[in-house]
């Protein structure tokens, strides 16, 4: 796979090209899915290829091809370099401007203690089916899906600089869900082993059937919980929840590609432009969001990025001002940065690298605080658990979020469950708002996999970890008005 | 890949394999893609890949193994992993046998494949798009967007004898136009990139950026709009996910439960699929090579049909649909300046973003209006203004269509045919900063 690499360089090179990148990418994904008392499918998919990416005339060309043999590797290099000169009828007159990197060699490989793509299916199928029967059990459900998901991704990647590197990154993820209906409505609530780059292991750690119990009886307590309420509440948000704010709110937003414009036409852009960056007040001084691409288990931890890029940690927002973003190599120029962070990706090796959140998250507050005493300390608000609705503006400003499950919070206690809470807000406003953050023995790295961005469309993973955080005086219910 | 060679793989695989039954699917072709942003060629990119799927079934055992190396060796060890899986498996209660042969006889003609597609290359692409740029650039705007063509195959071959090939073309351009304070979108998309002019499409994109500058505060509320079919597509296919699955619907667990054949939104509303429609191709069969549907989803506001997969069809003695190759929404005759005229105080929404679910049992959908959002008064667009969010409640919103313009072509999940709609009482909850 080196030699073949290597091998795509050089003809790139002899084509005309100023710099190339060659990655082979070996991508494995086993999605196993379960209704009730069934196996509804079993995906098992293979995808190998090469991707080689040139600078040629001053602009930028792509080619990838499924098949690997010597000769159709240099088709696709020749043709990488055509497309560049395409490029070039409408190139940046200063030409690109691509940020030094030191030459790497290495390899990395997720910390995996078991292997689950060689754990026999008959055990993952075996815990699915017990937590769906449990969930089964609950009187009012009338639905149990689960799933698990495991995503390997062996990459080859070398570049004309000299960088010669290997990695293999495993996922693992699995999912319960219950649906409980009524003469009304429906309901769902779910609980994860939620997404990481780790093993089987973080599986069996994760107890899917001890708590099907719980999730059938909150998808049934839904289905009678109180309405959301109308107004002004204080929001308790668990980092199950929280994950999805961040990364809509926050991680998006501070992605350098999307702020220079170049994803106007699709993800859109943001409203943290360079010239707030050191002076924006993006939330309250509380407010610390690091950026890790070297954090154990991470979805976005690969060692380096596919420009070559050695994986970093930073602070986007430091004391609640704006003070950097996620960048890559083709991008960091733009806030006179001389290093790219590391934040460029492709989710294979038919898609050509860009910009892409790292793992990102809230630090955790410094004085001792659990959740029981956040909420003890919440007069009148609502305390949030897991994903639900999200939507928000192309420019990561007005935004409009639900959950999985609703409780009110009265008097310092958590209360009966509501349903359909909904909380709307501007991202300054809100995350001016944060007042209090649980510590570090509450953090937890919960994350996406299926974060799109670029056209052509790339699926994209990543972790946001947080500890449970307040929120002050939110709109809430707006979505019923 | 064209159908003998698609044939060759697929009766080597179907030949290799020793399941009691076997279904395998090959796909695959090129992508090409042009990316501009701020004037500039930004990305470009060409992609080559194949997909090859086999599912195999011991009785009522059945697991799949995916691959896109087309060797011999890893031909023998997909069928292999399809084959372990399936072994493994309990006995699925809702397995279904292979689809028979004859089901081809029902797959309509669809002509979707066109040579002059392939043959516009990278430099063709670059240099239109490259003299749009320089247009808008003499305008002190920016242009970004992408224009993609694409070629594609899909084949099917099961041990039941069914043998099915389609080839298409695709291409698609869509372009934002940025002036300091506002922004224009325009789309064109057609099997045949002939019919696509870059100017054109960049020219609407323009005059809309043009027009959006220095937009007015918008004041939440209740308006009627007039929605741009890409606007209403993004809309629609709320519908989709959430609605017409038939066991879903059967058990509870969709908004059309208990609705089948009963109205539930205007008698202007028809949608239906029909993957022979010219405007907008869709692909003659399924997966599982089962043809796609050409029915009504809704007629006249009436749920005329859900989709029904072939175990639920047949547990509920219906005809097995699958779901939809392409979405079709009849229009009226009205332009949408005969639109604007007619509105006496309204809104113009060129299209949404970010719509999801609030509650997909009511449904209500919540979303962002984005790229030109005009008020219009006394039958003339007035003025740019901020935009805004919506919840709304989607079949309420199909209800209150007063009147429908010409379909266009759109659709970024599915091909897709929308007119432009006028619809009263439209909900927007909040306003934003631009």
């Amino acid at each position: 796979m080196k030699d073949l690499c290597l091998h795509a360089l050089d003809v790139a090179k002899g084509k005309g090209a100023t710099y190339a990148d060659a990655r082979i990418v070996r991508l494995r994904n086993q999605y196993i899915m379960t209704e009730d008392e069934r196996v509804s499918g079993i995906q098992d998919s293979d995808s190998i290829g090469i991707g080689v990416r040139v600078i040629a005339d001053g602009a930028w060309g792509f080619a990838a091809s499924a098949i690997l043999d010597k000769g159709e590797v240099e088709r696709v290099a020749s043709q990488a370099v055509e497309i560049a000169r395409a490029s070039a009828l409408a190139k940046a007159p200063d030409g690109l401007k691509w940020a030094e990197e030191p030459v790497h060699e290495g390899v990395f490989k997720t910390p995996v203690k078991k292997d689950p793509f060689t754990v026999p299916l008959e055990a993952k199928i075996n815990l699915l089916m017990a937590a769906n029967k449990e969930i089964l059990n609950v009187a009012g459900v009338k639905k149990a899906h689960s799933h698990m998901r495991f995503i390997g991704e062996h990459r080859y990647l070398a570049n004309t600089e000299g960088s010669m590197i290997e990695s293999e990154t495993t996922t693992s993820t699995a999912t319960i869900q219950a649906t409980a209906v009524s003469d009304e409505t429906a309901k769902s609530r779910y609980f994860e082993a939620h997404p990481m780059n780790i093993g089987y292991e973080h599986i069996e750690a994760t107890p899917l059937v001890a708590e099907a119990t719980r999730v059938g009886e909150e998808a049934v307590a839904q289905l009678t919980g109180k309405p959301c309420p109308v107004g002004k509440k204080d929001l308790v948000l668990h980092p199950s929840h929280l994950a999805l704010t961040m990364h809509e709110s926050i991680g998006h937003a501070t992605e350098l590609d999307r702020v220079l414009g170049m994803e106007e036409s699709l993800a859109g852009s943001s409203f943290a432009t360079i010239d707030f960056l050191g002076n924006l007040k993006y939330g309250a001084p509380i407010m610390n969001i690091v950026c890790d691409n070297a954090m154990p288990f991470g979805l976005a931890s690969r060692g380096w990025d596919d420009d070559c890029v050695e994986g970093q940690r930073w602070n986007v927002i430091k004391d609640g001002i704006l003070v950097d973003y996620q960048t890559g190599r083709e991008v960091c120029h733009a806030i006179d940065a001389k290093r790219s962070r590391g934040s460029c990706r492709a989710d294979s090796w038919a898609s050509i690298p860009i910009v892409r959140q790292s793992n990102i998250g809230l630090e955790p507050g410094k004085e001792d605080l659990t959740l029981d005493e956040l909420i003890a300390d919440t007069k009148d608000g609502i305390y949030i658990e897991g994903m639900g609705s999200f939507s928000i503006d192309q420019k990561r400003q007005n935004f409009q979020f639900g959950g999985d499950c609703f409780w009110e919070i009265k008097d310092g206690k958590k209360g009966a469950i509501l349903k359909d809470v909904t909380y709307q807000a501007i991202t300054t406003e809100f995350w001016g708002s944060l007042d209090a953050i649980c510590d570090k023995r509450f953090w937890t790295p919960h994350g996406v996999l299926n974060c799109g961005k670029g056209d052509p469309m790339q699926v994209a993973r990543m972790s946001h970890g947080s500890a449970p955080a307040r929120f002050r005086q939110i709109n809430v219910g707006g979505a019923t008005k | 890949m064209n159908e003998s060679e698609a044939k060759l793989i697929l009766d080597k695989v179907l030949g290799s394999a020793d399941a009691d039954a076997v279904v395998v699917g090959l796909g695959g072709g090129t992508e090409a893609s042009t990316r501009f942003a701020d004037n500039l060629i930004t990305q470009n990119v060409y992609q080559n890949n194949v997909s090859l799927r086999v599912s195999c079934a011991y009785g009522e055992s059945h697991g799949s193994a995916v691959t896109n190396d087309l060797g011999d060796e890893s031909l023998k060890n997909v069928v292999q992993r399809a084959q372990e899986i399936a072994k493994v498996s309990p006995p699925d209660p809702e397995y279904m046998p292979p689809v028979e042969a004859a089901e081809t006889a029902k797959y309509p003609e669809v002509k979707s494949y066109c040579e002059s597609t392939l043959g516009y290359d990278p430099m063709s692409k670059a240099k239109d798009i490259a003299a749009a740029a320089k247009t808008v650039a003499a305008k002190n705007l920016r242009l970004s967007g992408a224009y993609g063509t694409d070629y594609g195959f899909s084949a099917v071959a099961n041990s039941d004898g069914l043998r099915a090939y389609h080839r298409s073309t695709g291409a698609e351009i869509h372009a934002t136009v940025l002036s300091p304070t506002g922004s224009g979108w325009a789309e064109k998309m057609s099997n045949d990139s002939a019919d696509i002019e870059v100017e054109k499409v960049v020219g609407e994109a323009l005059r809309i950026g043009e027009n959006s500058q220095d937009p007015q505060d918008s004041e939440a509320g209740k308006y009627t709009v007039i929605l741009r079919p890409a606007a209403l597509a993004e809309m629609l296919m709320f519908m989709f996910w959430g609605g017409f699955d038939a066991k879903a619907t059967d058990e509870g667990r969709t908004f059309l439960r208990g609705k089948l054949g009963t109205k539930v939104c205007g008698d202007n509303v028809t949608l239906r699929s029909d993957p022979s429609e010219k405007r907008c191709p869709g692909n003659p069969f399924q997966g599982d090579g089962m043809v796609s549907p050409a029915l009504n989803w809704l007629k006249d506001g009436v749920v005329e049909n859900l989709a029904y997969s072939r175990y639920w069809a047949k547990k509920q003695g219906k005809k097995p649909t699958g779901m939809p190759s392409n979405i079709i929404m009849d229009g009226g005759g009205k332009s949408v300046d005969e639109l604007v005229a007619g509105t006496d105080r309204g809104i113009l929404v060129t299209r949404f973003w970010y719509i999801r679910f609030v509650d997909p049992m009511v449904p209500l959908v919540t979303g962002m209006t984005r790229d030109g959002l005009f008020m219009i008064e006394g039958g003339k667009v007035t003025k740019p203004i901020r935009h805004m969010r919506f919840n709304e409640k989607l079949l309420d919103v199909l209800g209150r269509i007063t009147e429908l313009g010409e379909p266009e072509r759109t659709g970024e999940y599915i091909s897709m045919l929308v007119p432009t709609v006028k619809i009263r009482d439209f909900n927007f909850t909040s306003t934003t900063k631009f």
